[in-house]
């Protein structure tokens, strides 16, 4: 094997992004996952245990893991973090229930060594509902502004009309290729 | 060619630096590769030294345990000052405690994982309870609704100190919203309760606390929620996300909807109409048969909900506390055809 296929090899796995979508059950993660790689959202069931896909966006490798947010889960979340490049931390944004049980689940899922490198996106779905709260609402609830440990965004979309969910991994992507490719 | 290509597209990231910056970067990357490939595997190898690191674990864990509720009994008489500083304390022990059990999660068996979660838990409701009581300070938002869903949500935070501060200004917005469009009822007993169409129309329902009520929602909300139900019936229009069902007992339910996730429920009967799946998690004598209440609207408010009226997976239901293939999960069964219930008049 010559060097240059050596590097190949490597670069072709440098071109790969490990992205992890998490957030409470019935927040749209798979819908959004599916949404985004051109499926029927109409038929999502529950998540039991988790969906991965792999899908090429922008000359990139993407491997999406999404776990399943039930209960009985939810511990094991971490067994996912390992190298995790993005997190998509995904939220019903009419949900208004459960903001505060969002919020701790975010928050805690911070501190979170594994995670130190990963950039952050938050994802305030269901904005087509006419109870949802705005991004800047929902950005406040979960206190998005004292979060100094990772690069954050936080962006409104709807899983339904799919409006907004490119441009959201779009800056997901730009933020770690910055990380990755860029000399520091 | 085609080598080349790759190499001078991956340029376009690496911006004017050469090649051997490139490869360099590589190099890193592949090393931090490698180092966690070596993790991983000591991950594994920690395991056949498991049983040293159960009894570790056991002992740390009842040690912490034991020492946060003795913090929070003393609690009781002392002065605000005390109070405060001693809640802290317990809040941030327990937020360390869980994370040792998360970090201990590989190695603890289903069993334990269980019991320590719970433990947990209890732990985390007694110190929002002590909170509750020792320090009854609005903490943050959807407060005004009602004292139900102060207790549905009542949260543990390990920053709920600094939440008063940092997010006052938000919670008035929050507040403001979630009076104006929680929609629903709570705290009643012994009610004939309804909502028309125009009042849930593609909104969240919410129903908690109730008891011996009879409910009736026409029309298509987004997502119904329903917690601490008991001995209620409670009839809803095709909701076009999910239906969560917690903490409800002794009830009949029917909708359609998108997905049921029912929670902590017993003797509940369910007459669905779900196009995709249900599931049930900490459930017991669950039982179900097909959606069969109708209103005149019915058929307008389907197709709002954007709901296939022809799909209906009411027998598909996936036990969380079940995963054994093969065997059907006792927690669930279909209601026997002569012993439904065919007449929904109130
Ligand atoms: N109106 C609306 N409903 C959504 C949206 N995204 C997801 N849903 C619905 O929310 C429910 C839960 O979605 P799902 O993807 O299973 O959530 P998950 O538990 O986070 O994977 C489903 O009924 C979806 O159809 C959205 O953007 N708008
Ligand atoms: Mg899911």
């Amino acid at each position: 094997m010559g060097l240059l296929t050596i590097l190949k090899k490597m670069k072709q796995k440098e071109r790969e992004m490990r992205l992890l979508m998490l957030g409470l059950d019935n927040a749209g993660k798979t819908t959004i996952l599916k949404k985004f790689n051109g499926e029927d959202v109409s038929t999502i069931s529950p998540t039991l245990g988790f969906n991965i896909k792999t899908l090429e966006h922008r000359g990139f490798k993407l491997n999406i893991w999404d776990v399943g947010g039930q209960k009985s889960l939810r511990s094991y979340w971490r067994n996912y973090f390992e190298s995790t490049d993005g997190l998509v931390w995904v939220v019903d944004s009419a949900d208004r229930l459960r903001l505060e049980d969002c919020r701790q689940e975010l928050s805690s899922l911070l501190l979170e060594e594994r995670l130190a490198g990963a950039t952050l996106l938050v994802f305030a779905n269901k904005q087509d509902l006419p109870g949802a709260l705005s991004k800047e609402a929902i950005r406040e609830a979960l206190a998005l502004d004292e979060i100094k440990s990772h690069h954050w965004c936080i962006i409104g979309c709807s899983a339904v009309t799919g409006e907004n969910l490119l441009s959201g991994v779009d800056w997901l992507l730009d933020d770690i290729a910055a990380r990755i490719f860029t000399a520091d | 060619m085609d080598v080349t290509a790759e190499i001078s597209q991956e340029d376009g990231f690496a911006g004017e630096s050469g090649a051997a910056k490139i490869k360099e970067r590589l190099e890193k990357r592949n090393q931090a590769r490698i180092e966690d490939a070596e993790r991983r595997k000591e991950e594994k190898e920690s395991q056949s030294v498991a049983e040293e690191k159960d009894e570790f674990f056991s002992k740390t864990f009842s040690r912490e345990r034991v020492c946060i509720e003795e913090l929070l009994s003393s609690c009781s008489g002392a002065d605000r000052a005390v109070v405060t500083q001693r809640l802290e304390e317990a809040t941030v022990k327990t937020v360390q405690l869980q994370k040792f059990l998360n970090d201990s999660v590989l190695f603890l068996t289903q069993y334990e994982l269980r019991q320590s979660q719970a433990a947990l838990q209890k732990l985390q409701a007694s110190l929002a309870e002590t909170r509750e009581t020792a320090l009854p300070k609005k903490k943050f938002a959807f407060r005004a609704r009602t004292k139900a869903a102060d207790k549905v949500s009542a949260p543990v935070s390990d920053t709920a100190q600094a939440d008063v501060a940092t997010s006052a200004p938000a919670s008035g917005e929050v507040d403001g919203a979630a009076a104006s469009e929680q929609c629903g009822f709570s705290n009643m007993d012994n009610e004939f309760l309804t909502k028309t169409s125009e009042e849930i129309q593609k909104r969240d329902v919410l129903l908690t606390h109730l008891s011996n009520c009879k409910v009736r929602l026409v029309g298509s909300p987004s997502t119904l929620h329903l917690k601490h139900i008991d001995s209620c019936e409670i009839l809803c229009g095709p909701v076009s996300s999910s239906v969560f069902v917690d903490h409800c007992r002794n009830s009949t339910l029917s909708f359609p909807c998108q997905q049921l996730r029912t929670h902590n429920t017993k003797d509940t009967q369910v007459y669905l109409h779900v196009t995709s799946r249900a599931i049930i998690e900490d459930c017991h004598g669950v039982s179900f048969a097909p959606f069969s209440w109708s209103y005149p609207t019915l058929e307008e408010d389907f197709s709002v909900s954007g709901l296939d009226k022809d799909r209906n997976n009411w027998t598909q239901v996936d036990d969380f506390n079940w995963l054994a293939a093969g065997t059907p999960s006792p927690n669930w069964t279909v209601i026997p055809e002569p012993d439904r219930k065919t007449n929904w008049d109130p």
